[in-house]
């Protein structure tokens, strides 16, 4: 198997069963989880190119990608930039691509009710107020407040990775407007749906996820092919 | 007001048999070849007859039915008729393939020029025995079944589904339904709970056995808050209301018709899947709350020990002569304010030309006083 590299949502690195059974690695991104911010680092496109020298600096070829939410818009522009770093992208409800709802965005207690349908499978954070605090931030910091990245939707098309694209059922957060759109523009993607998932699918169907990212992984576009029984 | 002519499509030369399955060592194939020709003449005959829809639907492992893939029939329907809309009341979602479904349903409206009515049933508890699915997981598998079908027919690129109960890789139907975004959805609404699970799916809520008006008054108030919650409002189009209607020239030969017929339904058409029903509400969470259970045998037990008469007091069926029937109609309708009726015409073995009859004196004497209710 190839590396695997998870680029983390704008909470910053979270525990998941997921990422347990994955094993990837994981950078975070500067400014996130009490890390300090770059100069002239400040934005979504310019992460892309920041994960291209790390996956330069720490592997050295090509690797999959999975992106969550804030990550996917990342990985997308990492496939932009840099695609010979990247064999295989999977994205977790990526964000990027739509206006993320500002009511939504204004209510932190609402916000997270929408982030999950089964919070109590969640792992207990460690994280203090101070560093939540500080990563949401960052998402003014990378320009990223309204989720939408025009220059980053000019630019799709021009990914040809054979791609995952999972979304919840639930998820209210990234619309299945945009997870369409996503599909719609790369050539080689694959939409799945998760039921009874929001938007954070690692939480509420681990099970479901790792199913789908393995075997994707592992069997490229043949992970369509039933092997069970 | 909307009418619907609907179809059981019974094997009405059966012997009394309370088991389950019923045991099918004495059907005769001849015998169903003249009971699908003569029962799809009649569904045909109905768009001249002024009904609005033709209904049928899926039923399994005994004489209750011979639709056990209610599609075909729905085929047939289609290509056959090209006013009248083919309302398929319906698959029974949480036993069936939901991609298949969404097939078939996208072919018939295709075939129809838009005219399907998709329903999305749960289905009566003995089918859950027949196909050998846990009648626990009923309400879970008909919610995501619903949801997966929505998409099959809404999603404009291909698309995977990885599921509690469904799992599909990639799906991407061929064809997709003619109207836009998709045809009307008609959802089984005879409890609360149901009618509560229609409102939420923005479906036509769909009441049949009826037991007492104040009971289907009481659904439908649920149906309307579970609908206004879920940010729609039905109108009275969104009320079926399903009753056995039996019309003839004179109340009593109604009365006579229908007695004789409903005998053979209550004793032979529901032996076996009365017997398999009490298994499944007796052993299982069919129902979610112990109490609509409990409603459920109460209602078919009030049916099963009222007179003809009862009944038709009670706004349980429809019978008697054109004007008879008319008044009940309107009766009924005035209580429940619904906006579709749909009649079982073929009660029991009630004899085909009887059915007929009724058919014409629907067309000639009661249509024209109640399509504008």
């Amino acid at each position: 198997m190839r590396p695997l590299v998870y680029l983390h949502p704008a909470g910053g690195v979270r525990p998941t069963k997921v990422l347990e059974k994955l094993k990837p690695r994981q950078p975070v991104f500067p400014g996130f989880d009490g890390t300090p911010t770059v100069a002239g680092l400040n934005s979504r496109k310019a992460l892309g190119k920041w994960v291209g020298e790390y996956i330069d600096r720490e592997i050295g070829g090509p690797c999959d990608i999975l992106g969550c939410s804030f990550g996917g818009a990342v990985a997308l522009w990492l496939a932009i930039l840099r695609p010979e770093l990247v064999d295989h992208l999977v994205l977790e409800c990526p964000a990027g691509l739509q206006t993320i709802d500002a009511k939504l965005r204004a209510d932190p207690a609402e916000f997270r009710k929408a982030l999950f349908v089964h919070p109590e499978k969640a792992f207990p954070v460690s994280k203090t107020r101070e560093v939540e605090a500080e990563n949401r931030r960052m998402l003014t910091h990378y320009g990223a407040e309204d989720g939408k990245d025009l220059e980053l939707l000019q630019t799709l098309e021009t990914i040809k990775h054979r791609t995952l694209i999972l979304h919840g059922t639930e998820d209210r957060i990234i619309g299945r407007e945009s997870v369409r759109l996503l599909k719609s523009r790369l050539a080689k993607s694959f939409l799945v749906y998760v039921w009874d998932a929001a938007h954070n699918i690692e939480v509420d169907q681990p099970e479901r996820m790792l199913e789908l990212v393995e075997g994707f992984l592992e069997r490229s576009e043949a992970f369509v092919v039933n092997r069970a029984g | 007001m909307k009418f619907s002519f609907f179809h059981l499509m019974p094997y009405t030369d059966a012997q009394a048999s309370a088991e389950w399955p019923v045991p099918n060592r004495d059907f005769d194939a001849g015998k169903a070849h003249g009971y699908y020709r003569a029962y799809l003449d009649a569904m045909i005959h109905a768009e001249d007859c002024g009904f609005d829809w033709v209904g049928c639907n899926e039923h399994h492992f005994s004489p209750y039915g011979l639709m056990a893939n209610c599609n075909v029939i729905g085929g047939a329907l289609a290509h056959a008729t090209r006013r009248i809309r083919i309302a398929m009341m319906g698959n029974l979602v949480p036993l069936n393939n939901p991609v298949r479904i969404a097939e078939e349903y996208a072919m018939l409206d295709c075939i129809s020029g838009g005219r399907l009515v998709a329903g999305l049933m749960r289905g009566i508890p003995h089918e859950y025995i027949a196909y050998n699915i846990n009648p626990d997981k009923s309400w879970a598998r008909q919610r995501e079944a619903i949801e997966l079908i929505l998409r099959c027919w809404t999603e404009p690129e291909p698309f995977g589904w990885q599921g509690e109960y469904f799992t599909f890789p990639q799906i991407s139907i061929w064809p997709k339904p003619l109207q836009k975004p998709h045809p009307p959805l008609v959802i089984s609404a005879s409890s609360p709970e149901s009618a509560r699970f229609a409102g939420e799916m923005k479906a036509t809520m769909g009441m049949v056995l009826i037991s007492d008006l104040a009971m289907a008054k009481e659904c439908i108030a649920v149906y309307k808050e579970a609908a206004r919650k879920a940010g729609w409002e039905p109108k009275a189009e969104n009320i079926l209301i399903g009753m056995h209607t039996c019309i003839a020239d004179t109340d009593s030969q109604a009365m006579a018709a229908l007695k004789s017929a409903k005998e053979y339904f209550d004793r032979v058409l529901m032996g076996g899947p009365r017997t398999a029903g009490r298994l499944v509400l007796q052993k299982s969470r069919y129902y979610q709350e112990a109490a609509n259970a409990e409603r459920m045998r109460e209602r078919l037990a009030k049916r099963e020990a009222a007179t003809l008469e009862q009944q038709i007091e009670g706004g349980m069926i429809f019978c008697g002569s054109p004007q008879s029937v008319v008044k009940q109609i309107r009766r009924v309708h005035g209580e429940l304010g619904n906006g579709v009726f749909n009649f079982t015409m073929k009660v029991g073995n009630l004899p085909d030309a009887v059915v007929r009859r009724g058919m014409e004196l629907f067309r000639d004497r009661v249509h024209p006083e109640v399509r504008d209710l």
